[in-house]
Formats: structure tokens, sequence, C-alpha cells
């Protein structure tokens, strides 16, 4: 059975090891064990494995496409009833992601070659990119509860060190600090339903999971309550990865790490997430509540996501937030029992968002600046940045027909009649969204250069050619979500739907052509214009309220352990030794001598034990 | 394809290998080796010491391995066994065997002694007795593990306790007569507790063979069973140690140098977790179901103080003690339930936490000594290359990440297994348990971003005494430090990538441990009331 199957399927679980193998063969250089300096070659050894894995991909799809789909299972560890193990699941979707993910790595890397030319620490960047990239591809290959959430684990790792990267500056610390706290939390919550689920139905695979939460729900073995806080622990994993709120705060921060990363982060990583909690959908079931949670928080931080985007005016965060509102939409689509269209959405989002970030990625090269009120009048200048720019800014909204387009058209006319309400959302998510990147777009690219931007050449070949080639593939997406023809294909909608979709689109671009934008009074000085700017820019305060909330709370009652251990525990101990080191230190006084007294003792002892040990109560007690 | 490296041996060479008297051989070598170091002729340098304890701790390590290969992972019960008639007058009796739960802790004993002697620095003060004094120790341990007598174990507890006390009062910090003396004060109790509960035994039994055959109410009332593991509840629990008995560990550990640190947090803490399954769970089956229910409440508690106290810390070192307190609570939470899973899982956390809290022990170590500091509010941007420290600041991340459980790395596969087998039958406690695994990835969190990452130090320089070497590009680290630790991550992770490891040395005992009938009849009689 297993030999008739093409090589690149049988070796599909190799797939993940090409990251990791980038990661062990650049810790020669990162650790200096190599007497020259240059960091180079673990880059290029990065670059090719990661190649090796688009190219396996590939391969491997092509023939799952001719022979249709097949399940890799690898026993891992097993004791007593419990049984682990790595199951991988090699469809044309998940393939699809894999090549999605391995695809955009290259780019990435390529990209950070010019990006990060100067990196004194280059191996050890290129060596945390190949252990993210395993994980990531092992997260979307994965066909098993218990190999996702391992996985995910270590992407919270390596996010950590990624964002980490530049360890010395004091906002990294944080933001690595938030990074790793916020998604740990989401972690712990889907650790406690992983473990409830494994000790509950026995395997882990998810169409066994499937399975058996069907039945569970038909039978009731499973107890409402424990159903529901299994289902919301289960979708606490990938709001913390796909930075919904409240667990947002993190995606933003991470944005202090290096700009290749950030194209990952935004594009694929929060891609893994939803994919797997589309893997998850169906044991919701279990938890009704679970789905409304789904859909409000999907539209809160579509919603919220997108306004606050409007109150930033540093370049990256602009963007980190416009992540946060469009994987909202993906939570509401998914929430909707709309997978298909989630996943269109999700390639179409991941591939603009990641233009978008390189592209701004070369400003900042260029400019050694992000803040959009010290920057104007670069288009001119940056030819291959600027139409990047604008090819990512149209593949997102849904005013001209590429990729995001189509999406929000089919997601329209889905919804129209069942839930106006959400979608009302999509059309007003693209609006603003469509508002955020014309005032951008707008401060960065048209004017007078200012002083910062007067002299920016384009950027070189190692960064343009990636970002050229990624404006290609979006501009191209229409042909592909053609060929993907998803039923009932992609332009199944109707004309009037596609009018008010790139009505919001246009009306987006409107205001956000003709708001005032004065990069010398970029705050308003009218009253209730200026808090509102505030509470956005500050992202409504949460980082505040955190602070007084949770953070508060687990130090407060750190240093009351911390008290209780010292005061009272301790102490109990210090308190005891003290007594009797000073009742020996008294009766050294009663030594006096004489032997009645001693006696006396003596006999008083031997009556007090006669008594105890003629009491009846005492063996009883035994 | 099953990653089980299941080692083959001819039978020949097996047959050979059981004759052996392997067990003794265990502990003989490395008493031996403490007493040539004690007699060792002329006036040796102590580097030739070190070189003589590392070769005794090589053989010993050998022959653990041996006894390894020798072992049969489908047996439960004892195996090697070796009987001999001591004193048979008290019941005291030389029977020595080795099975799954001993074997792991075994090997552990070997690796961590020897990495304690390899990172030791030259110790001007009577290096003699202070390598003796660790192969002492080692001996001891070996002989508290392979034990088939409770009087055999006491004694070989009891063997331990007088050269960790010299070890921390001689060699120890500033405040090393204060943290010696209560050390001392509180595993003596815990000695008396454990004897206590075993004489008691004796007593009410009638019968002075002192083997760890399990008792039932039959041969002993309920009542007077719960009284003896209550006694060895609190005796083992000091030694764990279980909060409200957990006081003496911060202040032994930082007190006591590195070394001692490795082998206190790595070896001798296991010595109660393992005589709580052996002796707790293995004697008092029936009235260990009853007090089961508590037990997990107990655990949680422990787990979480452990883990919110660890948080308030600034000491370095203390913040690694009390995570020790925290993790020790799972192997607790794992017992109470008794579960085939949860018994394999605690097994598996007392190995990795030996493994992660002796790799912590001595990365703080290593930056206590090159700095001059462990106060998390001093240290600055230690990973930064330029300090000198990236490699240890490097393995440091990688041993937090194991100790707060991401996968990968060992910390997780055994809190998997815990919290997996306990999750049915004490949901609450195990579910608190998992806060506390949360916990535990803030205070190391904040441990490493503290102290190994962000600026050089931005402080001036206003106590020359605390911050003399903050500034400055310190030395690199010797390999005699590099190296263990290097072993000790990798094998963090190697246990992580493939626990079949360990898994196939323990599985059949521990599983054999959970279904002993006595303990099912007295679960399922509970689970009935």
């Amino acid at each position: 059975m297993a030999a008739s199957l093409p090589l690149s399927l049988q070796l599909a679980w190799l797939i993940p090891f090409y990251g990791f193998s980038g990661m062990i063969m650049a810790i020669p250089w990162a650790c200096r064990w190599l007497p020259r300096n240059g960091q180079r070659p673990a880059a290029y050894l990065n670059i090719l494995v990661t190649l090796l894995a688009v190219l396996h991909g590939s391969l491997a799809m092509r023939d799952v496409w001719l022979s249709g789909p097949h399940h890799i299972s690898i026993p891992w560890f097993s004791a007593a009833d419990l049984t682990l193990r790595i199951g991988l699941d090699l469809s044309l979707t998940s393939l699809a992601a894999l090549e999605l993910v391995t695809f955009m790595s290259l780019v990435a890397q390529v990209f950070a070659l010019g990006y990060l030319d100067k990196e004194w620490s280059l191996a050890r960047f290129y060596g945390l990119l190949g252990f993210f990239e395993g994980a990531l591809a092992g997260v979307v290959l994965s066909s098993n509860l218990f190999l996702s959430y391992f996985l995910l684990e270590m992407l919270t790792l390596s996010t950590y060190l990624l964002v980490g990267f530049w360890y010395a500056q004091p906002l990294v610390v944080t933001a690595a600090r938030d990074a790793f706290l916020t998604k740990r939390v989401g972690d712990v919550l889907l650790l406690m339903s992983v473990v409830a689920l494994a000790a509950w139905s026995g395997s882990m695979e998810f169409t066994d999971l499937y399975s058996w939460a069907a039945e569970a729900r038909q039978s009731g073995t499973v107890a409402p309550l424990a159903g529901t806080l299994v289902g919301l622990g289960l979708i606490a994993g990938p709001m913390g990865k796909c930075a919904q709120f409240p667990m947002h705060l993190w995606l933003d921060e991470a944005m202090e790490g290096p700009n290749p990363a950030s194209i990952l982060r935004n594009s694929v990583v929060v891609t893994a997430g939803a994919l797997v909690l589309m893997k998850l959908m169906p044991l919701l079931q279990l938890a009704p509540l679970a789905n409304d949670v789904l859909l409000a928080v999907g539209t809160i931080s579509a919603i919220a996501g997108a306004l606050v985007a409007l109150g930033q005016v540093d370049l990256k965060r602009a963007f980190s937030y416009s992540t946060t509102s469009y994987l909202g939409l993906v939570f509401v689509a998914i929430a909707l029992q709309q997978p298909g269209i989630a996943l269109l959405l999700l390639l179409c989002h991941g591939l603009a968002k990641a233009l978008l970030f390189m592209s701004v990625g070369s400003v900042i090269a260029t400019t050694n600046c992000q803040d959009l009120t010290e920057m104007s009048g670069i288009g001119r200048r940056m030819p291959a940045t600027l139409s990047a720019y604008l090819v990512a800014a149209a593949g997102l909204t849904g005013l001209l027909p590429l990729g995001c387009f189509w999406c929000f058209g089919q997601m329209v006319s889905a919804l129209q009649t069942s839930a106006p309400l959400f979608a009302a959302v999509f059309l007003l998510t693209n609006l603003l969204t469509a508002l955020n990147l014309t005032r951008v777009f707008r401060a960065l690219f048209l004017g007078t250069p200012l002083p910062k931007t007067r002299r920016c050449p384009e950027v070189n070949w190692l960064m343009a050619l990636p970002m050229v080639s990624l404006t290609v593939v979006v501009l191209l997406m229409p042909l592909l979500l053609q060929r993907i023809d998803p039923v009932p294909g992609i332009a199944a909608f109707p004309l009037g739907v596609a009018g008010v979709v790139a009505l919001s689109g246009g009306a987006g671009v409107a205001i956000g052509a003709l708001i005032p934008l004065d990069q010398f009074r970029s705050r308003s000085i009218a009253r209730p214009f200026r808090s509102l700017q505030d509470l956005l820019s500050h992202d409504f305060y949460t980082e505040r309220v955190y602070q007084l909330t949770i953070v508060t709370w687990v130090a407060g009652l750190a240093r009351l352990t911390n008290w209780l251990d010292r005061r009272v525990v301790n102490g109990v101990v210090d308190g005891i030794g003290r007594l009797s080191l000073q009742s020996a230190d008294n009766l050294k006084l009663s030594v006096s001598g004489q032997l009645q007294s001693y006696v006396l003792t003596v006999i008083v002892a031997i009556v007090l034990l006669l008594m105890a040990l003629s009491w009846r109560g005492i063996p009883g007690v035994l | 394809m099953m990653p089980s490296p299941a080692l083959q041996l001819p039978e020949s060479l097996h047959a050979w290998l059981s004759q052996l008297p392997l067990l003794s051989l265990l502990l003989a070598v490395p008493l031996l080796g403490s007493l040539l170091i004690l007699v060792w002729p002329g006036d040796p340098a102590p580097n030739r010491l070190r070189r003589l304890a590392i070769a005794a701790l090589m053989l010993q390590l050998v022959l653990s391995a041996l006894v390894w290969l020798a072992f049969d992972p489908q047996q439960s019960g004892l195996q090697l066994r070796e009987l001999h008639s001591w004193v048979p007058g008290i019941g005291l009796e030389y029977n020595l065997g080795v099975d799954g739960l001993s074997l792991p802790l075994v090997l552990l004993n070997g690796a961590l002694t020897l990495v304690s002697v390899v990172c030791t620095r030259e110790f001007s003060r009577r290096p003699r007795i202070y390598f003796s004094l660790l192969l002492l120790i080692s001996a001891a341990v070996n002989g508290a593990f392979l034990a088939d007598n409770l009087l055999l174990f006491f004694l070989f507890y009891e063997l331990e306790l007088i050269p960790l006390w010299l070890l921390i009062s001689i060699w120890g910090g500033a405040n090393r007569t204060y943290a010696a003396t209560k050390f001392l004060i509180f595993t003596a109790v815990s000695g008396m507790l454990i004897l206590g509960a075993f004489l008691g035994l004796a007593l009410f039994t009638g019968s002075v063979d002192f083997s760890l055959t399990p008792v039932g109410s039959d041969r002993l009332a309920i009542g007077t069973q719960l009284v003896l593991l209550g006694a060895l509840l609190v005796g083992f629990g000091i030694k764990m140690p279980l909060v409200p008995f957990h006081t003496w560990l911060p202040d032994a550990h930082t007190q006591a140098s590195t070394p001692v640190s490795v082998l206190l947090a790595g070896v001798l803490l296991k010595l109660g977790t393992y005589g709580l399954l052996r002796f707790g769970l293995g004697l008092f089956p029936e009235a260990w179901a009853r007090l089961a229910p508590g037990l997990a409440i107990w655990a949680a508690v422990s787990v979480v103080f452990g883990s919110l106290a660890a948080i308030a810390q600034r000491d370095m070192k203390r913040m690694v003690a009390y995570s020790s307190v925290g993790h020790m609570g799972y192997v607790l939470l794992a017992a109470a339930a008794a579960t085939p899973v949860a018994l394999l899982g605690a097994e598996f956390q007392m190995v990795t936490h030996g493994l992660i809290s002796a790799l912590l022990f001595l990365l703080v170590g290593i930056v206590y000594r090159k700095t001059g500091t462990r106060e998390l509010d001093v240290l600055h941007g230690l990973l930064n290359p330029q300090r000198g420290l990236p490699l240890t600041g490097s393995l440091m991340i990688l041993g937090v990440m194991a100790s707060a459980g991401l996968p990968g790395m060992a910390g997780f596969i055994a809190e998997f297994l815990v919290f997996r087998g306990s999750l049915n039958a004490y949901p609450v406690a195990t579910l608190l348990c998992m806060v506390g695994s949360g916990l535990t990835a803030v205070y190391f969190l904040l441990l490493v971003n503290r102290a190994f990452f962000g600026r050089l130090a931005i402080t001036p320089v206003l106590d020359p005494l605390v911050h003399s070497r903050l500034d400055v590009r310190l030395a690199p680290v010797a390999p005699r430090e590099t190296i263990p630790a290097i072993a000790l991550g990798a094998s963090v992770v190697v246990l992580g990538l493939l626990p079949a490891l360990l898994g196939q040395i323990s599985e059949a005992t521990t599983t054999a441990m959970a279904q002993l009938p006595v303990l099912l009849a007295a679960i399922t009689q509970g689970g009935l009331s």
C-alpha cells in the first residue's frame, strides 16, 4: 500500500524538517564556530532548503492532484491507553497552504538578505526563521490535534525569539514578553482542552474527534458545561495566534522585530492559526456558545482593528492592526459556516498583506524611519515600492477586481439574506481599510518630500526581486482564483453585490483622499476629535486595561504569596526554632543539682506515661 | 516504525550480565571512590582529586548503563535482585533490586553527580573531603533507590543527609549556617517520621520482615494505615518539598554552591517523590485511595503557591528553587490520580525536572560567578556577546522554556502525561496545576527578559561591590561548565523528541503500580461510596 505511493508523498513527513534542518545548519555560524566572519553561507543554506521545501511541496501537490488525498500516520509515543501519533494530512487544501507558507518563507528570506544586509547576527536570524518555517509547515499539514498543539507552541517560542531578535532594545524586550505571554495564555487554555479531549475521546486524530464529538452530542456523554468550556479553550488558542481582541496587543508590539519576520507573521502565521481553527470547527458543536463567541470576537476585531489602524502614525503598526481586522473577518466567515470563502480570503489577504509589508519594509530600509509624520513624497523616487503598495492595497480592498474583491463579493452575497448584519461588517471593514490605505498612501507617497525622504533611492535587487515577483503574483490572483474555481464559481454573485462592494471601497478611498492630512498638526485641536484620536491611537487603552487588571492581579497575588511564605510559613518555622532555643536556655537554669527535684520529675513522667497507656482511648484511635 | 531503541543483547552476554552483582557494584564503586580520595597518599592537587572523582563516576555511569542493558523492560517487578541476610534479628536485610521506577533515577543520579563534579571549580578549602562527600552522596542515593527493604532504604536515606549538610555548611555562602541547620532539622524530622512509619508498620502488623509488600486492610486496620501513611506523606513531603514544608529548600539552594545545588535539585529531591510513590502508594494503596482527593488539592496548592512565590523572587537562584516546589507538585498530583498514564507522567516529571533544574542551577551558577550577583534588578543584557555569555544565555532560554513545558523539550511530555492521566480523576486540581504551568512561563520569562535581554548595564555603578563586574567584559566560560550544560540541554531536547526512550523503561512498572488490585478495589469502592 505504502509502496505504491509516489516518492514525494512517501517522504512528505520530511517537509517540516527542511525548515528545522535550516535552523541546525545555521548554528555553526550563529555561534561563530567558523573562523571566518561572514554569516552569509547560513542564509544561503536556509534559502536552499526552503527552496527544496517549495519544490517538494509542489511535487507532492501534483501527485495528490493525480492520485487523490493521502494520510500519513507515524507512531510517536504510546503508554497504557494513550497513543500519540504524528499525523499528516496530504490534501489539496493543506498542500496549498503548505505552498503558501514555504513560498512566503522563501520570498521573505530573499528579502531579508537585502533588508538585514548589515545585521551582525544574520545567521541567528536565518536559524530562527528556519525553526519558524518548520513549525508552520508542520501546523498546516497536521491532521492531529496533539501535533497541532505541539507545533503551535513551537511557533509561539519562535515568535518570541524572532520578535526579541534585537534583544538589546527596551521596547523589543517588552514586545517579546507580551508576544510570548499573550500567546501562552491562549496556548494554556488550548492545552486544557487538548488534555480534556485526549482523556475523553482516546484518539487525537481530527477525523476521530469529529465522529466522537458528534456521538457525544447525540448521547449527551459530555456535560453541557464541560463541552462549552472545552469549546472556549479550543478557540482561545487560534484567537491568540490570530491576534484577535482581546489578545491582539502582541501583533502590534511585535512590529519592533525585524521586518522580514513581520512579513511572515502578518501573512502566514495568522493564516496557520485560522487553519487550525477551521480544523477545530466540527468540535465546536459541543459548545454552541463558542460559535457565538467567535462571531462576537471576529466582529469586534474586524471593526475595532480597522478603526485603531486609522489612528496609527507608525507605518508598520498601521497595517498590523489591519491584520487583526482581516482575521476578524475570517473568524466571522468561519463561524458562519463559510469555510471555503474563509480559505480564499486567507489566501488573498496573506499574499496582499505580505506584499504590503514588503513595500513598507522597503521604505523603512531606505529611510531608516517608520514615522508617517516625518515622511512624504516618496512615490516618484521609489517606483517599484510605489507599485507594490498600490497593487497590495488593491488586492486587500474590494474596489478593483483583484483578490479580496471576489472574496468580499462572495461573502456579501452569501450573507445578504441570512445575516445582513455581518454582510455590513464586511462592507464597513472594507471601507475603513480602504480609507486607511489611502490615508497612508497620501502621507507617504504624495506631497513634497520632507528632509528625511529627500534622498531615497529605490531598494537593491535583493529586496526588489521578491517584491516585484510578489506584485505579479498578487496581480495574477484573479486568474489563480479562477483556476481554483470554488463551487459556485468565484464570480458567482450578482452585479448589485459587486456594485455595493466596490461602492464601499470607493467610499473609503474618497474619504481617505478628502480628509485633511497635515503632518505638522497631526493631532486635532478640537476636543472630541482629539479624544477619539487618542482612543484609537492608544488602541482603546487596552494595554492600560491589562496593566490595571491581569498584571496587577498576578503581581499582587505573587507579592501576597511571597509575604505569606516569608512571614507566615517561614515565620512559624523560625518561631519554633527560636522557641526551642529559648526554652533550652531557660531549662538550663533549672539544672540545680538537687537530687530530689530530678526524682520528682522522673516519677511524674512515669505516672503520666502509665496513665496514658491505661487510657483505652488511644488503642481505639490507632 | 516505533522509535524504540530496544537494545537486543546476545543471550550469552545478557546471562553473564545478570550474574554480576551489578547493583552492589553501583553502591561499591562510588563508596570506594570516596574512600580512595580520602586516603590518597601525599598531598594531591585538587584537580587530581577531581579527575579521580570523575573516573569513579564514569565507572558508576557505565555500570548504570550495564544495569539498563541487563534490565528487562517487559517485567514490572524488581529485577537483578541480590538478597543477603544482614541483621535478621531486627529485619534488616541487604536486599537490592531495580525496576522501572528506580532505574531512570539511578541513571539520573549517575549523570548528575558526574555533572556536579565536572562543573566544580577548584576549591582551595579541603578538596579531599569535598569530592569524597559528593561520591558518598551518590552511593547513598543509589542505595536508597535500589533498596528492597524498608530499613535498608532508611539507612541510605539518612546516610545522604550528613554529607549534604557538610557540603552546605562548609562550602556555602555567607548565611550558610542558618541554611544548613534548617536543612538538617527539616530532613531529620523527615527521617524520624519515615522511620516511625516503618517501625509502626512492623509493630502493628507483627511481622518484622520490612519487605515492600502492600498492606491491605486484612492485615492492618484502615485507621492505622491512615496514620502511618500520614507520617510518610509529611516525611517525604518535607523532602520533595511540598508547601508548607518547603522553606528549607530556597535557603539551602541560595547558600549552597553550584555543584551542590545541581545535586540537591536534580537528585536528592527525587528521594522524596520516589519514597512517596514506592512507600506511600506502594505500601498503603488502600489508605492512599482514601486520601487521594486531599492529596490532589494539596498538589494544586503546592504548584500554584510555588509558582506565585517564584514570580515575586528577585534572586535567580531562589526563583529556580521555588520553581522546584511547583514542579514537584505535579508528581503528587499524578500519584494521587494513580492512573497508568499519570504514574508514567510522574516518572517523566522526576527525570525531566532532574535534568532541567540541574541545567538551570548550573547556568545560574555561571552567571553568579561571572557577574558576582544573582539579582534580577541589577543584571541586564547578558545575552550580548560582548558580555561573554551568549551560549549561557541561549542555554538558559532552552532551559526555562523546557521548564515552562514548551513542546519539543522534555518538560512538555512529562506535564502532558501528568495532566492527561489526572484530568478525569481530579479535574479541578489538574486545571489549577495547568494554571501553575502557565505561571511558570511568566516568572521564567521575567528572568530571561531582565537578566539576558535588554541593554548592557544602564545603571551607574553605585555600589562597586555589587556592580563592579557588570560593566566589564566577562571572561569566557570554561568548557568544564559549558560541556555539562550543553549535554544537559541536549538530553532535555532528545528526551522531548523521543520520549519512548524513557517510556519503555518505566511503562511496565508504573502500569503495574496503577493496577495493583488492592488499589483498584479501593478506588472503585471510594467511587461507589
